[in-house]
């Protein structure tokens, strides 16, 4: 009878912390970013004073704006979670934590600055509306970056 | 047998004329009992809004109808044939269903798809069928009238954005800021389109309202009949912390509200938008406001030209409205026919039936 091999099971653990993690943060995220988008069409809008039919059927400014919020309320301690599990799990499959500046790795620890400075900024009451929404925007265009654009 | 409406509207008397003309509630049902029997009509219904005094009836068809109906108007109100007979309107036939089509779709109102003739046209026709005036014609017609308008509501953009100074102003409001009952308003000055948008926003359910003027009794006056709080003219500024919007009607002579005022304050306010509404002239805040992250400046100007644009927006959909129209008066034209066919009809159809039979 073959040995259990303890070590396995641990790796296959942290992977799946890492992976069911980021996917809701992803997702969490990509909410925060569309209603981000909606939010500064609507914005647009009403600084311009361009009130058409699209206009009508969005939602208020501070629905997308709650929502925006609420969802990097999510998304954040998911992406945190995520962020540590991915070590410990490429520690023990790599044997080292850092990969370099073009891993996902780096990628990841720079969109989780990002969003821990819009939920600061947001908090501390120095920004909010339009330019959470723009940041949010943006730290969407790094998650992309992260997917598609660095060594797994 | 034919469908006739004859009336008149706002386009064709003033109100002087329609109101000598028009049936208050209490006696409707009673009229409408009257005008039929008066009239040996089949089917009658009295529609009397403000706006508009309108008789529908089903009559025999080859016999004059018309001068009985008008000649009841003048009797039933104590009026001269004179004083309106050349301000009505006659239609028949499929004209008469589209007519009644369009009234009750707020097409012919006179804010184009306002809503509130649908109600009107129900009233109607439930008052004349307590007056025991409509019959299966009728009933049928109204019935359909009431469910064209409801399906060109939803299916056309007739009846979308506001049409006055005051509903664009609360609309927007709720465009920012979502619900308005846990908000705050604050009123610079007391002039009368001020005043009037207040009581709208109360009657929007606002949380509470503040009311500032540089003289305190006055503000103090308005304030009484808003049921809201005064605040003195010179503290004010500090308030707007609190205030998601902001209505300036002051007969100021410079700007009350600089950019730098709401800037220095949106830290403050935890960069909560906030909606500011010039309504004086000259305007009483600095246009620069607008380019204030989350706060939002609307002078009169703007709104107008809102009211306008919606305006022409209901009016482009009068296309696809009387294309519904058209489809709604065919069925029911196709119903009419079958129903009460008419006299040239029904002997041809004998004929050939008996030719069948052979």
């Amino acid at each position: 009878m073959p040995e259990f091999n303890f070590h396995i099971l641990h790796q296959a653990i942290y992977l799946k912390i890492h992976s069911i993690t980021i996917h809701i943060g992803y997702i969490a995220f990509f909410a925060a970013s569309l209603a981000a988008s909606l939010y500064i069409i609507q914005d647009n809008a009403l600084k311009n004073k361009m009130i058409g039919v699209i206009f009508s059927r969005l939602p208020s400014l501070s629905f997308l704006d709650k929502l925006n919020y609420r969802s990097i309320c999510l998304g954040f301690p998911m992406l945190t979670i995520s962020v540590i599990s991915g070590l410990i799990w490429a520690k023990n499959v790599y044997g080292i934590y850092w990969r370099g500046y073009n891993s996902r790795h780096f990628y990841s620890l720079i969109l989780w600055l990002i969003y821990a400075l819009i939920l600061h900024v947001r908090l501390s009451a120095r920004l909010g509306g339009r330019k959470v929404a723009l940041l949010s925007i943006a730290a969407f265009f790094v998650i992309i970056l992260t997917l598609f654009g660095a060594c797994p | 047998m034919d469908l006739i409406v004859i009336g008149i509207n706002h386009k064709t008397a003033p109100v002087e004329i329609r109101e000598k003309l028009s049936f208050s509630p209490k006696e409707i049902i009673e009229a409408n009992r009257l005008l039929k029997e008066s009239v040996f009509l089949k089917e009658s219904l009295i529609l009397s809004t403000c706006n508009r005094v309108e008789i529908y009836a089903l009559c025999d068809r080859g016999k004059d109808y018309l001068s009985g109906i008008k000649s009841f108007l003048g009797r039933y109100h104590g009026l001269g044939l004179s004083e309106y007979e050349e301000r009505m309107y006659v239609r028949e036939g499929r004209e008469a269903v589209e007519h009644l089509f369009s009234v009750a779709a707020g097409l012919d109102s006179m804010v184009i798809g306002e809503m509130e003739i649908s109600g009107q046209v129900k009233k109607a026709y439930q008052d004349a069928r307590q007056g025991l005036s409509t019959g299966k014609v009728l009933n049928r017609l109204f019935e359909k009238a009431l469910n064209t308008a409801k399906k060109i509501r939803t299916k056309t953009f007739i009846g979308q954005g506001a049409v006055s100074v005051s509903s664009v102003a609360v609309r927007l409001a709720e465009k920012i800021l979502g619900r308005l009952d846990d908000k705050t308003v604050l009123i610079i000055g007391t002039g009368a389109v001020g005043e009037q948008l207040l009581l709208y926003l109360r009657k929007n359910d606002v949380k509470s309202i503040l009311v500032t003027n540089r003289t305190l009794e006055k503000a103090q006056g308005l304030a009484d009949t808003a049921r809201a709080t005064a605040v003195a003219f010179e503290n004010f500024l500090d308030r707007l912390v609190d205030v998601d919007i902001v209505i300036a009607s002051a007969g100021a002579p410079h700007h009350i509200i600089h950019k730098n005022d709401i800037a220095s304050l949106m830290p403050r306010r935890k960069q909560q938008p906030l909606f500011i509404i010039d309504l004086a002239v000259p305007r009483d805040v600095d246009a620069g406001v607008n380019t204030v992250d989350n706060a939002y400046l609307y002078d009169i100007d703007d709104l107008k030209r809102i009211v306008d644009e919606n305006m022409s927006l209901r009016k482009n959909e009068l296309g696809d409205c009387s294309r519904i129209i058209g489809n709604a008066a065919d069925i029911f034209m196709g119903w009419m026919a079958k129903e009460n066919p008419a006299p040239s009809y029904r002997r041809r159809t004998a004929e050939e039936g008996v030719k069948g039979e052979m």
